[in-house]
C-alpha cells in the first residue's frame, strides 16, 4: 500500500534527513522523494512530496512520528488537510456589512467560511458573531491577521482560541 | 525568624492568622519560631523585640482598625523605612497595597531592606512588575532572598514550583488565567446568562470584585502578573508596558452564548512567550484545563521536557494568599 504525503520542511540543510531517517526506521520503504527547493509555501517553508509503502498501521505510525517531530503535513494521498477555527466579533456587526466580512476572510487562499451565526443586541453596538473556517494546515496564522486587520478597521472586538 | 511586616490589610491580616494556627507546626518541623517584631499599617507601628502577640494584634486591628492602639508596644504615626529602622528583623514581609505608577512605598521598603541585608518576601505586584531587574541583581549583591510566591496566583503555586520543582526543566510559555475576580464574572455570565454589568454588580456586592474594579476587569492585574511570570521563569526582561491587554467589559452575554453553543467559554487568558506578553479575552474549550470555575486561577506551563504541566489554585483570599507567603518563608529558612 502506498501513500503521498506532501510535508512542509523548513529551508535549512539536513531537515530532509531528519524527516527520511525517522520513516525509514519505522518499517516504512520510502519510494520517492520529490524535493524542489524552488517552489516555497506561504510561510517561506519547502513542500517536499514523499510516497511511502508499507501496511496501513506502518503508516499510521509514520504518520503519527511526524506529528511528534512537529513537521506539517499538508496533504495526505492529494487530499489538503484542514483546521477548523472558531472565532468571536463583538461590535456592530450587522450595520457594518457582514458580506464584506466574509468576502475579505473568503478572499485569503486556503482559507473558507464554514459557518456563521449572529446574535443582536439590544444594543447595536454589542452583536456578536462566531466564525468558523477550515483553513488549509498551515493558514491560520494569516487567518488570525486578517480578521484582527478587519477587527481594526470595523471597531471589532476579537476572541480567538487559545 | 524576625518578621518586619509592611502592611495589615486583608494579606497582612492572612499572614497573622496563619502564624497563630500554624506556629507550633512549623516548630515541630522544622525548627522554625515565626516572629512578629513589627507591624505597621496607615496609622503608623506595634514593636516588639520579643515578639507580638499575633491574637492579641488581630483583635487590636479587629476592634480599632489600627495597630498603633496596640496595648503598650503601639506608636501612632511611625511608618514605613523609619519603623524598619527601630527594630532589628530577619526578613522584610512587604504586602501593602500594589501601587502600578512608582510601586511606592514597596520599592523604597524593600530596597531598604536589600541594601541592610535582610531577606524579603512580598506579595505586592508594583515592585517586580516595574522594577524586577534592579530589584533581583540588588538581593543578589546584598547576598539574600527575594521571594515573591504569593504576587501571582495567590495559593496556586507557579513561582517557586518552576523554579524549585521543574529546575531542570526550560520553560517555553506559559498560558493561563491569573485573575480571580474575572474568572468569577466570567463563569457567573456563562451559567447564569446575566450581563456584564449585573454580574459586575453581584460580584462587588460579593466582595469578590472591588469598588473600583478597573485593575481587574480592564486585565491590568493580569498583565502585571505576567511580567512576573515572563522575568522570573522564562528569564525576560519586561515591564508592564510591554504588555498587550485587553479586559473583558466589552464581554456579552450573546457573545458567551455563541460560545457556548459550540462548546467553548470565554476565559480572560494571559499569554506569556519570551517575545511578547498578552491578556486578553480568549475561547477555551469547555473540556480543557483552562475551563476553571469561579475564582480558581490556573496555568500552564510549556515545557521542553515534560510537555504541558498544569497547576490550578484558589488567586486570591486573605489566608490562601499568606499559605503562599508561609511557603516563602520556610523556603526561607531552610536555606539559611
Amino acid at each position: 500500500m502506498r501513500t503521498n504525503l506532501v510535508l512542509e520542511l523548513q529551508d535549512v540543510p539536513g531537515q530532509l534527513v531528519g524527516v527520511l531517517d525517522p520513516i525509514g526506521t519505522l518499517g516504512a520503504n520510502i519510494v520517492t522523494v520529490i524535493h524542489q527547493r524552488d517552489i516555497k509555501t506561504d510561510k517561506g517553508m519547502v513542500p517536499v512530496q514523499i510516497t511511502i509503502e508499507g501496511d496501513q498501521n506502518t503508516l499510521d505510525v509514520v504518520l503519527k512520528k511526524l506529528e511528534e517531530l512537529n513537521i506539517q503535513v499538508m496533504a495526505v494521498d492529494g487530499i489538503v488537510l484542514k483546521e477548523k477555527i472558531t472565532t468571536l466579533l463583538i461590535g456592530n456587526i450587522v450595520d457594518r456589512d457582514v458580506k464584506d466580512t466574509m468576502d475579505n476572510i473568503n478572499s485569503l487562499e486556503g482559507v473558507r467560511v464554514a459557518d456563521l451565526e449572529l446574535k443582536l443586541s439590544e444594543n447595536n453596538q454589542d452583536s456578536s458573531a462566531k466564525i468558523v473556517v477550515e483553513a488549509e494546515y498551515g493558514n491560520r496564522d494569516i487567518f488570525i491577521d486578517k480578521i484582527e486587520e478587519i477587527a481594526d478597521i470595523k471597531d471589532f472586538k476579537v476572541i480567538n482560541e487559545v | 525568624m524576625r518578621i518586619c511586616l509592611m502592611g495589615f490589610g486583608a494579606v497582612g491580616q492572612g499572614v497573622a492568622r496563619v502564624i497563630s494556627m500554624k506556629n507550633d507546626y512549623l516548630n515541630d518541623k522544622y525548627g522554625l519560631d515565626l516572629k512578629l517584631v513589627a507591624v505597621t499599617d496607615t496609622s503608623g507601628s506595634a514593636i516588639s523585640s520579643e515578639g507580638l502577640d499575633v491574637d492579641l494584634l488581630l483583635e487590636t486591628k479587629a476592634l480599632t482598625g489600627k495597630v498603633c492602639k496596640y496595648p503598650e508596644f503601639g506608636i501612632p504615626d511611625l511608618k514605613n523605612s523609619k519603623t524598619m529602622d527601630m527594630v532589628d528583623y530577619d526578613v522584610l514581609l512587604e504586602v501593602t497595597p500594589t501601587n502600578i505608577e512608582d510601586a511606592e512605598p514597596a520599592k523604597s521598603l524593600i530596597i531598604k531592606a536589600l541594601e541592610d541585608r535582610k531577606h524579603v518576601v512580598t506579595s505586592n505586584k508594583g515592585p517586580l512588575a516595574l522594577f524586577y531587574k534592579e530589584l533581583m541583581s540588588l538581593a543578589r549583591e546584598n547576598n539574600v532572598q527575594f521571594k515573591y510566591e504569593a504576587s501571582v496566583g495567590g495559593a496556586m503555586p507557579i513561582i517557586n514550583f518552576a523554579h524549585d520543582t521543574l529546575p531542570g526543566c526550560e520553560i517555553e510559555s506559559i498560558l493561563g488565567i491569573l485573575n480571580g475576580t474575572t474568572n468569577f464574572i466570567l463563569s457567573r455570565m456563562t451559567r447564569e446568562g446575566s450581563s456584564y454589568e449585573h454580574t459586575l454588580q453581584e460580584a462587588q456586592a460579593l466582595g469578590i470584585a472591588e469598588t473600583d474594579p478597573t485593575q481587574d476587569v480592564e486585565g491590568t492585574d493580569a498583565a502585571c502578573k505576567t511580567v512576573i511570570l515572563a522575568n522570573s521563569i522564562l528569564g525576560t526582561d519586561f515591564t508592564l508596558e510591554d504588555v498587550k491587554v485587553e479586559g473583558i467589559s466589552h464581554i456579552t452575554s450573546e457573545a458567551i452564548a455563541l460560545a457556548k453553543k459550540d462548546g467553548y467559554l470565554i476565559k480572560l487568558i494571559a499569554e506569556v512567550s519570551p517575545y511578547s506578553l498578552s491578556v486578553s479575552p480568549r475561547l477555551v474549550k469547555e473540556d480543557s484545563p483552562y475551563a476553571v470555575d469561579g475564582t480558581l486561577n490556573m496555568a500552564t506551563l510549556k515545557t521542553d521536557l515534560a510537555d504541558e504541566v498544569t497547576v490550578v489554585g484558589l488567586g486570591a483570599g486573605s489566608v490562601e494568599t499568606a499559605s503562599a507567603i508561609l511557603s516563602d518563608l520556610v523556603n526561607i529558612w531552610k536555606k539559611t
